[in-house]
């Protein structure tokens, strides 16, 4: 009676979870493995070509690699700006800590489209830095900010900065502050504590947090589109125009290169990282 | 001593820089949603409510904000009651079973959902399913991790003598469940109602997909103006219409569970 009860409760999320989450996915994976078809959704045959056209094509490799190129700066910048500030809450007392972290958590609520629009409005031909420097007399003609790969960079890194920040903070604020002490007590300067005590053991928040930022960063077509204009397409750009385009086949199989990229990636950064060798909670 | 010193000018300057990189673009769109020109102008020199008035009075975008919070509303009740029956059936379990289940129920949070937008249009296309109701799922299974979490935490906290007090008082799975733990984890069935709600509101990457022509959300809305008109104001206005439900959002969580669990929850 009480088992019949409790797997009473687990029917309906599974089955919401399997029909409108992992069924979807996997009929993707079946429709990338079909041949384009003028009247249906997908064709009879079976076929790798829609993977094979794609990774033979300097066109898509370019993207690809234009797409991992902006990643791992995103990456870079992140880890570089958001290390320190996590270091920074970490040190705070706790109440103060918590209201910093909210102060991080508040901007990740917030659409990434109106996030994006900030920063049109601030890189934009009539934007806050351009009408600034006319009216410095800096310029005399609006300089091209917008739609370029740069501009994605900054505006992606600044939206997913607080994952990373979060991430790394939490790890360190748990972290138990003797091993440091005890560093130091064996004579060890604060920079030979940082880099051979703190850093390692504050690899599994650094994971964490570099998976988020990656991760999230492969998807966010809005502020790719919006920040990168029709020139600086990324990967997930031509998912978007193969859907747009009613080419099925095709976009359910760079849906799935996007995605084996994003476990390339995780399995890279956790093999790198290996945050699992130290105890932590990420 | 002088690396000590360093290393505290550096956290500082991080931290500010980060903040202002954070802060400013949103600042920025709230600012000039009460501009009073037709164009953009940083700082704006008086203030006025007319993008918020041009806002309620076009059609698309009055729809597009009652479509977003009607779904929103939805969406985020229905990822909390499977949310909540997945946590309570996962709370009490070891093995290899319930940490399988784990990984699905969280599995759409760090699945790009670009992907899951793509694959649900497929399916949806395939078995003709309604806008409203494909919108509907799609946004139930991203929210769903956050209710599941939320819930999931409270439940594991939660003493088991209590449920088997009540059950050796004489009350079934049923009675036990709405008398005895529902009341004892609201708090975190209440948040992760809230979070799910957040997540649907501001929802894009399975929406871009789904909504179709009259059944647009906010943020799709929004982006599909600064994609085909330009930035206008009212889009300004818009957006800042969205920050100002989270506020309201974020504000009656800190009033119902406090913010250590705002921040727990992620």
């Amino acid at each position: 009676m009480k088992t019949a009860w409790a797997w009473m409760l687990l029917v309906p999320p599974l089955a919401v979870t399997l029909l409108f989450f992992v069924a979807p996915v996997v009929y993707l994976f079946w429709v990338s493995l079909h041949a384009p078809s003028q009247s249906e959704l997908y064709g009879h045959a079976l076929t790798l070509q829609n993977y094979t056209a794609v990774l033979t094509d300097s066109f898509y490799l370019r993207i690809i690699e234009r797409t991992l190129g902006v990643a791992a700066t995103i990456l870079a910048i992140c880890l570089l700006i958001g290390y320190p500030v996590a270091y920074f809450i970490a040190l705070q007392p706790p109440r103060r800590r918590m209201l910093v972290l909210l102060m991080l958590l508040f901007p990740l609520m917030v659409s990434n489209v109106v996030r994006a629009y900030g920063w049109v409005a601030i890189l934009g031909r009539r934007g806050v830095v351009n009408t600034s420097l006319r009216d410095l007399g800096l310029i005399d003609a609006p300089l091209d900010l917008l739609y370029s790969t740069q501009a994605v960079v900054i505006a992606l890194m600044t939206i997913l900065l607080p994952y990373m920040v979060i991430s790394i903070a939490n790890t360190l604020s748990a972290l138990d502050r003797r091993y440091e002490e005890a560093a130091q007590a064996l004579g060890a300067g604060p920079v030979r504590t940082f880099l051979h005590v703190t850093l390692p053991l504050s690899t599994p928040g650094v994971a964490t947090g570099m998976l988020l930022v990656f991760l999230l960063t492969l998807s966010a077509y809005v502020t790719i589109t919006l920040l990168g204009g029709p020139r600086s397409k990324l990967l997930v750009s031509m998912v978007y125009d193969s859907v747009s385009a009613f080419q099925w086949p095709r976009a359910a199989a760079l849906a799935f290169i996007l995605l084996a990229l994003a476990l390339l990636v995780t399995v890279v950064i956790l093999a790198v990282l290996r945050p699992r060798r130290v105890q932590g909670t990420g | 001593m002088h690396a000590h010193r360093l290393g505290r000018a550096l956290r500082g300057s991080a931290t500010t820089i980060a903040f202002a990189l954070i802060v400013i673009p949103i600042a920025i769109v709230v600012v000039t949603a009460f501009s009073p020109l037709d164009y953009f102008e940083f700082p704006p020199r008086s203030l006025s409510l007319r993008w918020f008035f041009e806002f309620f009075r076009l059609e698309n975008m009055r729809s597009a904000f009652l479509l977003s919070l009607e779904l929103a509303v939805l969406a985020a009740t229905l990822a909390t009651v499977l949310g909540t029956a997945g946590a309570l059936f996962i709370a009490r379990r070891r093995g290899v079973l319930a940490e399988l289940l784990q990984s699905l129920f969280l599995a759409p949070l760090v699945f790009p959902t670009i992907i899951l937008g793509v694959a649900l249009l497929l399916l949806y296309k395939t078995i003709g399913m309604p806008v409203f109701l494909g919108l509907l799922l799609a946004h139930c299974i991203v929210g769903l991790p956050y209710g599941f979490r939320t819930v999931l935490g409270s439940a594991q906290a939660l003493d088991p003598a209590l449920e088997e007090a009540g059950q050796s008082l004489g009350a079934g799975p049923v009675r036990t469940l709405f008398l005895v733990t529902l009341p004892l984890i609201w708090q975190g069935v209440l948040s992760g109602w809230l979070f799910a709600f957040i997540v649907s509101f501001g929802e894009l990457n399975t929406a871009l997909f789904l909504t179709g022509p009259g059944i647009t959300t906010l943020p799709i809305e929004i982006f599909s103006y600064l994609q085909f008109q330009g930035s206008q104001l009212v889009i300004a206005a818009a957006s800042t219409l969205q920050i100002a439900l989270i506020i309201v959002m974020v504000a009656a969580i800190e009033r119902i569970v406090g913010i250590g669990r705002i921040i727990r929850a992620r």
